[in-house]
């Protein structure tokens, strides 16, 4: 798992590579742990890359949403792989995250 | 300094008005924070509060016209003004009560204008309050002058407002008489907004009435006497009907459980599926459900997700009674699309799904 953050002010574009799962959750945790500061943050993430996501995962973007909205900023993943898309929309993460 | 041309009297009521401004200045200032506090206290919600200080030219063209009827600038209750704008006429009594609370009220010069019409007139309608701050409310002991100086609170609703604002930009206070026929036009708007104001007051206690029945209807479970539409659906929500099959679900895998909004799923039962009542829900979860559970256990059985949110369960109910009932594909898409909007993923979506369901028993099923 890849990932690399480039920020300007508030707003912040994000890119992710690889697979996200149980050897590396908690280095992807640690990774995007500078998305949860800052008022109003516009976080974009680029998730072309991510090829797959486990539970651990969905906690993660879950965990990161609700950063967002407290902070009243915004979280969009976009271009998702059909096959990671679907683990979203199976376990009804889509309704709660916006994925573009 | 500005000469308007008074008597002495008057130019003595102006100086003291002029060495007075700070004072007014901390006392609208006071009133205002007084006010605004209480009414979130209350939860009281208004179209404004306002607070104005009287310019120096409209205390010299008060003095102009009747300047002699003040000894002092004391005895001028309307230099400090605050006013509360509400929504509704009966808000209008409550505001009342509220600076009732907060201040003493020289009633002798309060004024009710809405009482002071006779059956057959029409006009300016608002509740005028002359208040003082007791030291209760607020001390300063740098500032005692705060608890002495009367001031004004006005209290009406928008309509109200905006009739009074309209009366004074077209007559009142102004050099040129008004003819009579533009003043009765303006009374009878002030007749017709009059009407309105109570209508809107009527409503909203319709309104009220309605959704206490409605609570009470989803609370007995007479679901198939209950409308479906936003109020209800929240409603019906609050008794969680989809709990057991999310459980049922989230138990598959031994799935921790988010909390989503399911309040989108009600365009689907409402115009997707046409449903009327909540009983027309209920009849589909107890038709549905299961299948809606099989279609969970072969979408996550297989993987290992364990966190899910509670509208996976109304997520598949609703893919399965589409399917059931031949909607196929363009019926999929036209929920993914309410749902989610129209993208070019939902019809990948739909069609993942057809060939997921095609190898479950509810889809071959003989009907």
């Amino acid at each position: 798992m890849e990932v690399t953050i480039k920020q300007d002010g508030n707003k912040q574009d994000v890119v992710l590579n690889g697979r996200i799962d149980t050897t590396n959750a908690d280095q992807f945790q640690r990774d995007i742990e500078c998305l949860m500061e800052g008022d109003k943050p516009e976080i974009c993430i680029d998730c072309s890359g991510m090829e797959y996501t486990s539970s651990q995962g969905l906690r993660m973007f879950l965990m990161l949403q609700k950063s967002v909205m407290a902070r009243g900023g915004s979280l969009v993943l976009k271009g998702m792989q059909s096959q990671v898309k679907e683990v979203f929309d199976i376990t009804g993460f889509s309704s709660i995250i916006n994925i573009q | 300094m500005k000469d308007y041309g008074l008597d002495l009297h008057c130019q003595m009521i102006l100086e003291d008005y002029r060495s007075n401004l700070e004072s007014y200045e901390l006392l609208q200032g006071v009133v205002k924070d007084l006010l605004g506090d209480a009414l979130k206290k209350n939860s009281m919600a208004i179209t404004a509060l306002e607070s104005r200080i009287k310019t120096e030219d409209s205390l010299a063209g008060k003095l102009e016209l009747k300047g002699a009827k003040y000894m002092t600038v004391d005895d001028i209750t309307d230099i400090v003004g605050a006013r509360v704008i509400t929504f509704y006429t009966d808000d209008v009594d409550k505001i009342a009560a509220i600076a009732e609370n907060l201040f003493e009220i020289d009633w002798e010069n309060s004024v009710d204008k809405r009482k002071m019409h006779e059956v057959d007139s029409f006009g300016y309608n608002s509740l005028h309050y002359v208040c003082r701050i007791p030291e209760k409310t607020y001390s300063d002991p740098e500032h005692p002058e705060l608890n002495t100086i009367r001031f004004e609170v006005q209290m009406r609703t928008t309509l109200q407002h905006m009739w009074a604002n309209m009366n004074h930009d077209t007559g009142y206070k102004s050099n040129v008489e008004i003819p009579s026929e533009y003043m009765r036009t303006l009374n009878r708007l002030a007749g017709m907004l009059e009407l309105a104001d109570d209508e809107f007051s009527r409503i909203r206690t319709s309104i009220n009435d309605y959704r206490r029945k409605v609570s009470e209807l989803v609370s007995s479970g007479r679901f198939e006497d209950v409308n479906l539409n936003g109020d209800t659906w929240r409603n019906y929500l609050s008794l969680r009907p989809f709990d057991k099959l999310t459980k049922r679900i989230a138990a598959i895998n031994q799935a921790e459980i988010q909390h989503a909004t399911a309040m989108p799923y009600l365009e689907i039962f409402r115009n997707l599926f046409e449903y009327k009542t909540l009983g027309d829900v209920e009849n589909c979860l107890k038709e549905y459900g299961e299948d809606a559970y099989q279609l969970a256990i072969h979408q996550i059985g297989g993987t290992d997700i364990d966190i899910i949110t509670d509208t996976v369960a109304l997520q598949d109910l609703c893919i399965v009674v589409i399917l059931e009932n031949g909607g196929g594909e363009a019926g999929l898409m036209k929920m993914f699309e309410t749902l989610g909007g129209k993208t070019e993923y939902n019809r990948q979506r739909s069609r993942r799904i057809i060939d997921q369901a095609s190898r479950l028993a509810f889809m071959n099923k003989k009907k």
